[in-house]
């Protein structure tokens, strides 16, 4: 209708849509799978992911490997930590976005792990949804699940964060096995 | 819309504002349209070439170009002599090392954004009374033109990648010139590096503004306390090594400064000294087990500005009563500390 009308939203020619994700095949069973961990530095997101790390092993025979925390809460990770990740385990928990910025990036990080072969499980406060389905639109997985926990997870105690990783164990658990489960369309 | 009503030019510029609004491209306001006409004239009036790219964000795969620049400038209200001024605003925001989260934050910072030099004159952007705003073009549009550009160049829109909690009032608004000419000390830009009398912009993200207003004193150093209280406040606070703080100080406050002998530096060192907290403040809120709570340095009061130089001081607003603004620069790095020349094309620098 108003052809001389500019887009003020095409910017770079480089600019091209997102190439689609081919996500990880699941394995049938996480026995004696090797897992890492990918934190951020939000206050108990470390603590949650060795929560779940302790059950993931107590309860199901994977063998937690790896733990590495990443400090940019924005950026996805370093790609020294992905590469210790792409290389030395094979399923990866990631967590917890529980801001604006970070649960965009687990996000992120989720799939670039996931490109690499290797099913993630990220773990995102439920108040930051809209920001989580967005990242992984834009990085060509939309529909991409991800495990979600009730906001907020900053300011739990001990017990609090214990309590509330066996209650996202289940989930964590099928979105590593459960084929199908980590896409829809 | 009938038949008749799109042979109307008043029609159609409605129709146009509509249709922009339909597309998810203003920021709530109506925008003027950007043309391609209107593209060259803004990127003649700031020598630039369309394609050059002038910022990214790695992690959401967007950049920007100048043209892409230019045409969300349009559409905030710039007038194309602006357009520099908006650039150079540009620059300046990614030296900040808080930048790339600032535009997803929680905490929905705004770019304030400081002007030095002739410039200031020239475009008509307002140092004095109502600096912070409404009623000035060139400080309305200049701002707008920055929100914009993260709105529809990096695709960071609110309820979606844009997760600010409340936002800050005022966060794509603020533009301000720095009313050199009432300030005791050199302009804030010769602090960020640039030569007095040379056109510059500063910028820093900041979470809200805070007055202080104190016109019952002489005193300099009563003025100081004052202002030290409202930097040392324990809500702005949000753990890490330090709080934050910098001061846009109305003329009459600056003028009781200097004359009282104080340079800026000696307002930065008297404020880093005294805008403190004891550590049982900080624990009573809530917030006493970060590098606060440091057994070691139990007894100590703690610092609650990153250092002296941490805290940055401007001169803006009218010399009608004593009043300053104290605001919170975001995130844990300090401001960059740095200044951008505003290019102007060599062929015409008097624009």
């Amino acid at each position: 209708m108003f052809d001389n009308l500019i887009d003020p939203t095409i910017g770079s020619a480089d600019d091209g849509g997102p190439d689609p994700v081919t996500l990880a095949s699941r394995p049938e069973t996480l026995a004696g799978l090797r897992l890492g961990l990918l934190a951020n530095p939000k206050r108990n997101a470390e603590q949650f992911l060795d929560q779940v790390a302790r059950l993931l092993a107590e309860q199901h025979g994977v063998k937690p490997v790896l733990a590495r925390m990443k400090h940019d809460i924005t950026d996805t990770a370093p790609e020294r930590i992905l590469d210790d990740l792409r290389t030395q385990c094979d399923v990866v928990v990631i967590g917890v976005g529980d801001c604006g910025s970070c649960s965009a990036s687990a996000v992120a990080d989720g799939l670039l792990l996931e490109q690499a072969g290797i099913p993630a499980a990220v773990i995102c406060s439920d108040a930051f949804r809209v920001s989580a389905d967005a990242m992984a639109g834009l990085r060509g997985a939309p529909g991409y699940q991800y495990v979600t926990t009730p906001h907020p997870v900053a300011n739990l105690s001990p017990d609090g964060v214990r309590d509330r990783a066996a209650a996202a164990l289940p989930a964590v658990v099928g979105l590593l096995t459960r084929p199908g489960a980590t896409a829809s369309s | 819309m009938t038949a008749t009503s799109l042979t109307d030019p008043v029609e159609q510029a409605r129709a146009v504002a509509e249709y922009c609004y339909e597309q998810g491209w203003t920021d709530g306001l109506p925008v003027v349209p950007a043309t391609k006409a209107g593209i060259e004239e803004f990127l003649a009036a700031a020598g630039r070439a369309p394609d050059e790219i002038i910022g990214s964000v790695a992690h959401l795969r967007r950049s920007v170009t100048v043209a892409q620049a230019a045409a969300n400038a349009i559409m905030a209200g710039c007038r194309p002599e602006y357009f520099p001024v908006v650039l150079a605003a540009w620059q300046a925001l990614h030296l900040e090392r808080s930048v790339r989260g600032a535009w997803q934050s929680t905490s929905g910072p705004a770019p304030l954004i400081v002007v030095n030099g002739p410039v200031r004159s020239r475009l008509g952007i307002n140092c004095a009374g109502g600096v912070f705003g409404p009623g000035f073009r060139a400080n309305a549009t200049i701002a707008r033109a920055i929100g914009l550009i993260v709105r529809n160049g990096y695709g960071v829109r609110p309820h979606e990648l844009e997760q600010a909690t409340q936002g800050v009032p005022g966060r794509w608004s603020l533009c301000l010139g720095e009313n050199e000419e009432l300030s005791p000390w050199e302009p804030f830009s010769a602090v960020g590096g640039v030569a007095p009398g040379v056109d510059a912009v500063s910028a820093v993200l900041i979470r809200c503004c805070e007055y202080v207003d104190n016109r019952a004193t002489d005193s300099a150093e009563a003025v100081l306390t004052d202002l030290a209280d409202t930097l040392a406040r324990i809500g702005a606070f949000v753990g890490g090594g330090h709080s934050s703080g910098g001061l846009v100080l109305g003329p009459e406050h600056a003028q009781l400064l200097g004359q009282a002998g104080y340079s800026r530096a000696g307002v930065q060192q008297w404020l880093f000294t005294r805008a403190v907290r004891d550590r049982a403040d900080l624990a009573a809120a809530g917030k006493g087990d970060g590098p606060g709570s440091d057994p070691a340095q139990a007894g100590a009061a703690f610092r609650m500005m990153p250092s002296a130089a941490g805290i940055p001081i401007l001169v803006a607003g009218a010399a009608n009563a004593a009043i300053s603004m104290v605001f919170r620069p975001f995130g844990w790095a300090p401001w960059s500390g740095r200044a951008v020349p505003v290019a102007w094309p060599p062929a015409d620098p008097e624009v």
